[in-house]
């Protein structure tokens, strides 16, 4: 048991903070419901910060650091499936990396653009294909989750197989998204907690009221346990541990999502605060894999059967 | 980080978990259901812990000038898990080598040492806390049990409630107000039980018989050598005592035993097919691993020497959520658990309910949380 950063990893994070202080907060008057840098994407490609899990030194417990660290920008990475899930089925596909179930194909897809790699997981295994145009069909203009999503309206007539295992992949899969849950879920509290600290009512900031500190305080204990959850899912590589990382994590959304905006009244409202950058992707990634109660039941067949 | 135990980690627990197996009586389980302070256990625990000592695995995790094997925090870790997921076959004795013995050992006068220290080294005494009063619980500064200097003689009067121990113990690590300064005015004094003017009256508990007592002080007379460091400073003493008990009992690995038991009967049922069963099963198992792991970064950092603050109160809370749900899970499943079918779950639930109250309160913790790691300003007083 070690459970403190090593050096390599206190390395990589601090060179994910430099690198990524520009996009540290949302550009002044931009209202946008979801934000993306292309620039920031290319510098991270650039520099390796995908591709962790492959160096020895780094590995898994990293990439998940990695995808965490992002996850906590305003801005939507494409970051969790391609640092935690390529490397399982083949590093060389190319960017974004688009996760689907087989059989669940109606769902909105994350990050789905024409050149995009759509990987299909499912009980006759894992397959993949280059999203073109004639395949995707965009979302509501106005969507309000904060990831750029469209819609498969089928999938091609080849794909290629990949000798992979279907669970191992759903496995990885899990880590990849209570990793980047827990990074969500650490910057929507930290937004909270700034402006329910300057917020003043009855001439006194919010925070000071019980009411509201001891469900923050809550939240903390959930968006900690998170962190820690995915991590060791991440570092054990156990299927069980997986699933119950992400159910956690899934939880946790739910109930700080409800809470956040809650908390900021009116202002949580509208898109003048960036909240909604944070929530709105948590709010998605509940849906993911089928939502908590399809990773209890793969929890609950790992742990007993 | 690697979230795997070492080889000698494993060792480790594997020495304990045979001692533990070689060691306690074959019907220990339903004998477990007494509370681990009921007369029963407190008396099999004097006999247990001295097993522990000759064993050299009751105190391994001291300093090597106390006697101990210098081990590291892990294994202490390691140690209280084993001995809490069998049942706590330590009885109150637990307390002893968490934090009694290390805080004599830094607080304590040579005399004190002398007297105490040994038989907590044979594994044959017993402690109480003295800390709650009526008008004191989550307010403890709030104390009035006074405690008056006079001719070289400390003369205590007030009553003490919810103490755990009383009963049985032979000596009260006791809270005293010496002046009116709120934190400043409180003063240990360590009392013999045997000491005239002491009244104990056991409270019928929901947590098991011998559990729960109130205790009273007239004119109790101890000599002024009685006093444990200086006048005033038992709430720097305390502070110290109680960072190390919020991580001494592992409820977790408990909570996830009881959990995986419960599993096996439903499934003996042919309950655990139900989806609603398995998922609510999975998660509470996931609020032991998660409780767990935050307990687990708590220790890296007294590993690594790091001062441990407020995260261990959002570790502790994480806790209390998994002890609830899990209690909740066995009523809501198996309702016959506590009426008889399980003693091991009746026991984990008597122990299970106490995690939100025993050593200051849920909700104080969420208040350390809201504004030592949240950084909220404060609420006004």
């Amino acid at each position: 048991m070690q459970l403190a950063l090593n050096q390599d990893q206190t390395q990589v994070l601090d060179f994910i903070d430099s690198l990524a202080r520009p996009y540290a907060s949302v550009p002044l008057h931009d209202h946008s419901l979801a934000l993306e840098s292309a620039e920031l994407d290319a510098a991270l490609v650039a520099n390796g910060f995908l591709d962790v899990m492959a160096v020895e030194e780094l590995g898994p417990v990293t990439a998940a650091l990695v995808v965490e660290k992002l996850a906590r920008l305003p801005f939507a990475i494409e970051a969790a499936a391609s640092a935690l899930v390529r490397p399982l089925v083949d590093p060389e596909l190319p960017r974004p990396l688009c996760l689907v179930e087989e059989g669940r194909l109606t769902r909105p897809v994350r990050f789905l653009r024409p050149g995009a790699t759509v990987v299909v997981v499912g009980p006759t295994g894992v397959r993949s294909f280059t999203a073109s145009e004639n395949l995707i069909a965009p979302a509501q203009e106005d969507t309000l989750y904060a990831y750029p999503v469209a819609f498969l309206t089928g999938l091609p007539e080849a794909l290629e197989t990949h000798d992979v295992d279907a669970a191992e992949v759903a496995r990885a899969w899990r880590v990849a998204i209570a990793a980047e849950a827990a990074g969500l879920l650490s910057a929507a509290l930290a937004s909270t907690v700034t402006y329910v600290s300057e917020r003043k009512q009855f001439g006194r900031p919010l925070a000071t009221f019980q009411g509201m500190r001891h469900r923050l305080a809550e939240d903390q204990v959930l968006t900690n346990t998170a962190y820690w959850l995915a991590l060791r899912a991440a570092g054990t590589g156990d299927a069980g541990d997986a699933a119950l990382a992400l159910m956690h994590a899934q939880e946790a959304a739910k109930r700080v999502c409800y809470d956040y905006h809650q908390f900021l009244g009116g202002m949580g409202m509208t898109l003048e605060h960036p909240l909604h950058l944070w929530t709105y992707r948590l709010k998605l990634l509940t849906a993911e894999l089928g939502g908590r109660g399809a990773q209890g039941l793969a929890a609950a067949e790992a742990l007993w059967g | 980080m690697e979230f795997e135990w070492t080889a000698e980690q494993d060792a480790f627990r594997h020495e304990i978990r045979d001692f533990l197996h070689a060691n306690l009586p074959g019907d220990w389980e339903r004998f477990a259901e007494h509370g681990p302070a009921s007369p029963a256990l407190t008396a099999f625990a004097r006999e247990f812990c001295v097993k522990l000592a000759d064993a050299g695995i009751l105190f391994p995790h001291w300093p090597r000038e106390m006697g101990g094997d210098g081990l590291g925090p892990w294994e202490q870790q390691i140690l209280a898990e084993e001995m809490w997921i069998a049942g706590e076959p330590r009885g109150g004795q637990y307390m002893n080598v968490n934090w009694i013995g290390p805080t004599l050992q830094k607080y304590g006068t040579e005399e004190q040492k002398a007297r105490y220290l040994e038989p907590i080294t044979k594994g044959q005494s017993l402690w109480c806390q003295g800390f709650s009063e009526p008008d004191a619980g989550s307010d403890l500064a709030a104390l009035r049990t006074r405690a008056t200097l006079a001719d070289g003689n400390y003369v205590i009067n007030g009553q003490k409630i919810w103490t755990s121990y009383a009963g049985l113990a032979d000596t009260c690590f006791l809270l005293t107000r010496t002046s009116d300064d709120r934190k400043r005015g409180i003063t240990i004094i360590l009392v013999p039980m045997d000491t005239p003017g002491i009244t104990v009256r056991q409270i019928p508990s929901l947590i098991g018989e011998g559990d729960i007592h109130e205790v009273f002080f007239d004119d109790v007379t101890v000599p002024e050598s009685a006093r444990f460091g200086d006048e005033g400073q038992a709430w720097e003493i305390i502070a110290y005592s109680l960072r190390n008990e919020r991580l001494g009992i592992p409820r977790f690995v408990l909570a996830r035993a009881a959990l995986d038991r419960a599993v096996q009967m439903l499934k003996a049922q042919g309950e655990f097919t139900r989806e609603a069963v398995r998922i609510e099963a999975a998660r509470c198992a996931a609020l032991c691993e998660a409780a767990g792991t935050v307990n687990y970064a708590v220790v890296q950092r007294r590993v690594d020497g790091l001062a441990v603050g407020a995260e261990s109160s959002s570790a502790r809370y994480a806790t209390v959520m998994a002890e609830r749900d899990v209690c909740a899970f066995v009523v809501e499943f198996l309702p016959e658990a506590l009426a008889g079918a399980s003693p091991y779950l009746k026991m984990h639930h008597q122990r299970g309910i106490v995690a939100g109250v025993a050593a200051g309160s849920a909700e104080i913790q969420l208040n350390i949380i809201a504004s030592d790691v949240l950084e909220l300003p404060r609420e006004p007083r």
